[in-house]
């Protein structure tokens, strides 16, 4: 069963996404930031008449927030009808792989624990599938929190 | 299969809301078969689908429904209010049932034989006694058109699709600007631009179009209120008349969504608190129906949905006593307040005037839930309170939910966008009226004697505070629930329309942001959330009493100042006086030789009549002389003046007191000093023995019903300063000095008056003969001498 994954590297780890989660991935412009906010909430972009929700992923994962002179691309993704855009440190390929999505294996490093679904593969090896979902919910449990 | 499922249920509760209405409707005039067939049509579609679509419970209850109609139709029952309630129990069960499926939760239990039962009885019921009272419905061949035949075609989007559409048109407009900023920088070519221009107006229609896709009409919002007046009625015993206007008026569909459940509450309070039972009613003299009025209007870009009843209105005075005991409010903060400020009591939490908590309304979820509600969307809500007579709410809600009227804030070098309804005054933290002080950490800004807790926009959101030239700005902030606090910012830049859409879940939990907006300058902005941030500050949640203390004895000041009107004038001796307007009657011009002098005493002949002079003897150089007629009540006298300048208002209690003869003090009226006439003193200085009270009789007119001697004699015998009696009743006693006058030729006196002098007025100048003593009704002054000779 093939099934189409975006491939990105995030946090230095490179990572699958389902395309179905994907809108698109655009480069990133103006940020305006949102104080007061946990610091993997990047802040606020507009995307032509949009607005999105910047999240900085790899704060949750390094617990640093991405240096404001490193933002390249976002992807952007509609979750619960809210328009965010995840920054990723870049992206690679959008292919179709024919195993599909895989059980984890191995010793997951804990900070990946609530992200990573499972593992996929490409020519290049092993990537974790992740859902971008949960970065945004997990996002929410901790600022609640 | 799901497909057909999913349009069932919303078929269904489409029909069911548009129903309820029709039904109630229905109940008031069953000779409506228009609104019987609609519901009929309604249970007969229902009981089709289900049969199809295998939803047994469906069926039965639809098949048993449509039986009772199926006889209404065939008028072999009526459509009394036992079995309406029946339907109607039938149609709230399809509902539920109805949601539990488009849910996908398992079907709720309910006893549907019951209801079924409910209607199979009172068919019996009806066959036995209710014979006579039928009357086959007379079916009424396409009389008048049908909703279903005039309503335009419709269908159904979801609505996910429109907003996407919303969503491209925005996308168009900016595209536009941009495409129209660059057009500017380029040269000017006419083709182009009109052909730009063609573009603008397309997109700016194309905007409006979309727009109104998201608006609905408020007959949405008021479909389910005949179906819950109703039900209330029959539960509470009352009875009322349920009008609704302005359905038409349309308003943005998440609008409508957010003021159902206030106008819902409102409604149900007026029907259970607000309009009594019919024998209260009765007993209070209005009419037993009670009238209840919803009206919707538009007035610019706001909705405004009124609730009118004419009910008992809100008693205040419960209201305070209520606060009173709960320890909200002391006896003596509810003395100082005003009518306004203790109807507005009714919007505490857990305060209620009813009595006793019914199972409609007083469920501890109050009016104070209500507004949070309406003004959460931007909304106002006003009580016009007639206790007694009825209560009119009145909602102001914006026309879409999506554009409030904010001010743009700059602080730690951000922007922010706050509502404006929710600032109430902004100050430089230079300005005189502001001091700000520090208490423990805590900051406390104090404008104009209130004091207000004092918090920095950037230490609550945790950023820099940049040094800056120019004054920062407080604004004092009211969130709808909280106490006003001061919010210092960088500046205050601007004031505009923002269309804010929600934030993210993510940005909304931090609990200060209200939502989002994106200017022009395409860099999107923060709505502050003025309770939000209150809450985050941990701001003390207690009103400033002591201002509103201060303000009373300020008041109480103000009070021992009170004006009075004061008739400015010069006396003859050429100072200028004061003298209270209420002891003068009037101001009149007398023949200076009218003034004498007797026993040292200054007196002046009027009218027949000797009033005392009340400022002593004068030597008058004119023919005439201006006077003032003064009255105590009891006494008049005369005050002869050189000129009335004007009327003033002076203090009640002079500025200086300083008593010598008949001055009282000095008032100071427009940088002049003034004595003041001590009213007091004047009247005490009059002679005791009463010059006027010599002619004490009275003038008794015998032809009161006269329109000649009502409107002409009797004013002008009284202005003379007699007392006049209107017509002769049989018990009136004449006493000494009494005159009695006849107008009219022939009248007859009674024998026990015929000892009293009676003059007899004719209306020809010329006099019958030289028996008669009549005398011409105009010559005053033989009337005025007949009277004072009669007398003595």
């Amino acid at each position: 069963m093939s099934q189409l994954y975006l491939f990105a590297t995030l946090a230095g780890t490179r990572i699958a996404v389902e395309t179905g989660e994907v809108e698109a991935v655009v480069k990133l412009t103006d940020i305006s930031p949102v104080p007061g906010m946990a610091p993997h909430v990047a802040g606020l972009s507009a995307l032509r008449s949009r607005v999105l929700t910047i999240i900085d992923p790899a704060a949750l994962i390094r617990g640093m927030p991405t240096p404001s002179d490193q933002r390249g691309l976002a992807i952007i993704a509609n979750i619960a009808g809210h328009s965010y855009g995840l920054m990723v440190d870049g992206v690679t390929d959008i292919c179709a792989v024919m195993e599909g999505e895989l059980p984890l294996r191995g010793q997951l490093d804990p900070a990946w624990v609530p992200f990573a679904r499972g593992l996929v593969e490409d020519e290049h090896g092993p990537c974790l599938l992740v859902s971008l979902a949960n970065f945004v919910d997990t996002g929410s449990v901790l600022v609640a929190a | 299969m799901d497909e057909l499922l999913q349009e069932f249920i919303s078929e269904t509760q489409e029909t069911l809301e548009a129903l309820a209405g029709e039904v109630v409707a229905w109940e008031i005039n069953p000779a409506d078969r228009d609104r019987l067939d609609a519901i009929f049509r309604f249970f007969h579609t229902v009981k089709g689908s289900c049969g199809f679509l295998n939803l047994p419970r469906f069926e039965r209850l639809s098949h048993a429904a449509e039986d009772v109609l199926s006889d209404i139709r065939a008028g072999k029952r009526a459509a009394d209010p036992a079995t309406v309630s029946a339907v109607l129990a039938i149609m709230d069960r399809i509902g539920e049932l109805t949601e539990a499926v488009a849910m996908g939760t398992a079907l709720p239990n309910g006893n549907d034989d019951f209801l079924i039962g409910q209607l199979a009885e009172r068919e019996v019921n009806a066959g036995d006694d209710a014979d006579h009272r039928l009357t086959p419905v007379p079916a009424q061949p396409a009389s008048r058109p049908t909703a279903s035949q005039v309503a335009p075609r419709t269908i159904r989007l979801p609505l996910s699709l429109i907003d996407q559409l919303m969503n491209g048109v925005s996308d168009m407009v900016l595209a536009r600007n941009e495409l129209s900023r660059k057009l500017r920088e380029r040269s000017a070519d006419p083709e182009l631009d009109s052909a730009f221009d063609r573009l603008s107006t397309c997109v700016a229609d194309m905007r409006d179009v979309i727009s109104k896709t998201r608006m609905q009409r408020v007959d949405r919002l008021f479909t389910a209120v005949p179906r819950m007046v109703r039900d209330l009625c029959r539960d509470l015993g009352k009875r009322i008349d349920l009008s609704l206007e302005g359905g038409d008026v349309e308003m943005d569909r998440e609008m409508v969504e957010m003021v159902v459940d206030p106008l819902t509450h409102i409604v149900r309070n007026s029907v259970d608190h607000g309009i009594e039972t019919p024998d209260r009613r009765r007993a209070l003299g209005k009419p037993e129906v009670g009238q209840l009025s919803l009206t919707a209007r538009q007035s610019g870009n706001q909705i405004v949905i009124e609730i009118r009843d004419d009910g008992a209105g809100i008693d205040t005075r419960r209201l305070v006593d209520k606060a009173i005991s709960a320890g909200r409010l002391t006896p003596e903060a509810a003395d100082r307040m005003s009518e306004a400020e203790k109807l507005d009591l009714i919007f505490q939490a857990g305060l209620s005037t009813a009595e006793q908590v019914t199972a409609v309304s007083g469920r501890g979820v109050g009016m104070d839930v209500v507004r949070a509600n309406v003004e959460r969307i931007g909304g106002l809500i006003a009580l016009d309170n007639h206790p007694g007579k009825g209560l009119c709410i009145t909602l102001r809600v914006p026309l879409t939910l999506t554009i409030i009227p904010g001010l743009t804030i700059q602080a730690g070098g951000l922007h922010f966008a706050i509502p404006r309804a929710a600032v109430v005054e902004i100050l430089h933290d230079n300005n005189e009226t502001l001091a700000i002080h520090e208490a423990g950490g805590a900051r406390i800004a104090t404008i104009r004697g209130v004091r207000h807790s004092m918090i920095d926009l950037e230490d609550v959101l945790g950023l820099e505070k940049p040094v800056q030239a120019i004054p920062r700005a407080i604004m004092v902030v009211r969130s709808s629930s909280g106490v006003p606090f001061a919010m210092g910012v960088s500046m205050v830049e601007n004031h505009e329309e923002l269309v804010i859409r929600p934030a993210s879940p993510l940005i909304m939990a931090s609990g200060v942001y209200a939502g989002m907006t994106l200017p022009d300058n395409g860099r999107p902005m923060l709505l502050l959330d003025a309770g939000g941030l209150a809450l985050a500050a941990q701001l003390p949640n207690i009103i400033d009493d002591q201002a509103a203390r201060a303000q009373d004895a300020r008041a109480d000041a103000q009070a021992h100042v009170e004006m009075v009107a004061a008739l400015r004038f010069e006396e003859i001796s050429g100072e200028r006086r004061l003298l209270p307007l209420s002891l003068i009657e009037r101001v009149e011009d007398l023949p200076a030789d009218s003034f004498g002098c007797s026993g040292g005493r200054a007196f002046v002949r009027l009218e027949g009549r000797i009033l005392p002079v009340a400022n002593g003897l004068h030597r008058f150089d004119t023919d005439t002389v201006t006077a003032l007629r003064l009255r105590d009540g009891v006494r008049d006298a005369c005050y002869p003046v050189a000129a009335v300048f004007d009327i003033v208002d002076m203090p009640l209690v002079p500025d200086m007191v300083a008593a010598h003869g008949m001055v009282g003090g000095v008032a100071l009226i427009d940088g002049e000093h003034l004595e003041v006439i001590d009213a007091f003193a004047l009247f005490a200085g009059l002679p005791d023995e009463q010059i006027v009270e010599r002619t004490s009789g009275r003038c008794l007119l015998a032809d009161g019903d006269d329109g000649w001697t009502r409107e002409i004699l009797a004013p002008l015998l009284r202005q003379a300063g007699h007392e006049v009696v209107l017509g002769l009743a049989h018990d009136i006693v004449a006493g000494d000095g009494d005159v009695i006058l006849c107008s009219m030729p022939g009248t007859t006196v009674a024998a026990d008056l015929a000892d009293r002098p009676i003059l007899r007025l004719r209306a020809t100048p010329r006099s019958a003969g030289p028996e008669d003593s009549s005398i011409y009704r105009y010559d005053r002054d033989a009337l005025m001498a007949a009277i004072s000779s009669a007398r003595s």
